[in-house]
């Protein structure tokens, strides 16, 4: 079983981590989680981002969730929003894609045009 | 919905919603019984009563703001649970929290399979770190085997200068989530 020691462990490591870098979150990844949304795979979309996250490392990144936000035949819509003012949506989002958007966009920091909805920069 | 699973994150995704602070959920798989048994729990702002009639309509809403005029998620989980030979309960208090309950025959040949269990609940952690999740598996046969996950438990853990949404945490919450989804038996129904 898995101890709460084992996260002690893992807390004095993402110490060591965190000293390395700065902390604070400059990209948000939001996914809406409505009753729509999760019918056509929103949580299968939501479980390679945090993969993608965590096997990268990516401590910078805030991912969360929305309800249902009108866009039901667009869903899985997977919002990225890059400081205070830039916020791309995307839509009709499959696990696959995702990779490609973690890969482009939140690492190279070059928006994947083909599945945008809307973007406001 | 394909699977029970996702009822579940639908439901908790509710419950975060109604500004909950704690969700407690519980699953019981009781062979001696016959019945599969989903408790969700939340102590957020609740319903009064005439919202928690309508709640089960699939025509209602409180969602003011979009244009789709339809709440599908609990009546459809309902439906599910009734038309297994199950039920399905809903109890609310203003100001105090809704619990619901949906009961099924386990051997049921129409119910829907649990799902990935260990993808919901991590999923909800996650997008949710303000909120604390109280999780119990249950599995009554010959042999009782049970699971519990409290995140208040891992926070304290993990103390104050790691958050519980830090990808090294994820992986921790995967292991142990596998780890107790095996122990009782809930990894392939």
């Amino acid at each position: 079983m898995k101890t709460l020691e084992e996260l002690r462990k893992l807390r004095e490591k993402a110490k060591e981590d965190m000293k390395m870098r700065s902390s604070n979150y400059k990209i948000k990844i939001v996914v809406g989680m409505g009753t729509s949304g999760i019918a056509m795979g929103a949580r299968e979309v939501m479980k390679t981002i945090l993969e993608e996250i965590s096997k990268r490392n990516l401590t910078d990144v805030l991912v969360t969730q929305t309800g249902e936000k009108g866009l039901a035949s667009l869903e899985p819509v997977v919002d990225v929003i890059i400081g205070e003012k830039e916020k791309f949506t995307y839509g009709n989002i499959t696990p696959d894609k995702v990779k490609r958007i973690i890969e482009e966009h939140i690492i190279k920091g070059k928006p994947v045009e083909e599945y945008i909805i809307t973007a406001n920069e | 919905m394909q699977d029970i699973s996702l009822h579940i994150l639908d439901l908790i995704e509710n419950s975060c919603q109604a500004e909950s602070d704690l969700i407690k959920i519980e699953i019981i798989m009781d062979k001696n019984e016959d019945k599969l048994i989903i408790k969700i729990a939340d102590n957020g702002i609740g319903m009064d009563q005439e919202t928690l009639e309508n709640s089960q309509n699939p025509f209602f809403t409180t969602k003011k703001s979009r244009k789709k005029k339809v709440g599908l998620g609990i009546p459809l989980f309902k439906q599910n649970a009734e038309h297994c030979n199950g039920k399905f309960i809903i109890k609310s208090k203003k100001n105090k929290g809704t619990t619901v309950i949906a009961e099924f025959q386990l051997s049921h040949i129409d119910r829907m399979p649990l799902g990935n269990l260990a993808d919901t609940f991590i999923n909800s952690i996650i997008a949710h770190p303000n909120i604390d999740f109280e999780i119990h598996l249950r599995y009554k046969s010959k042999e009782t085997t049970e699971f519990y996950l409290s995140t208040k438990e891992i926070k304290e853990a993990l103390g104050d200068d790691i958050p519980i949404t830090h990808p090294l945490v994820y992986e921790y919450l995967k292991e142990n989530f596998e780890e107790g989804i095996k122990k009782t038996y809930m990894e392939e129904l």
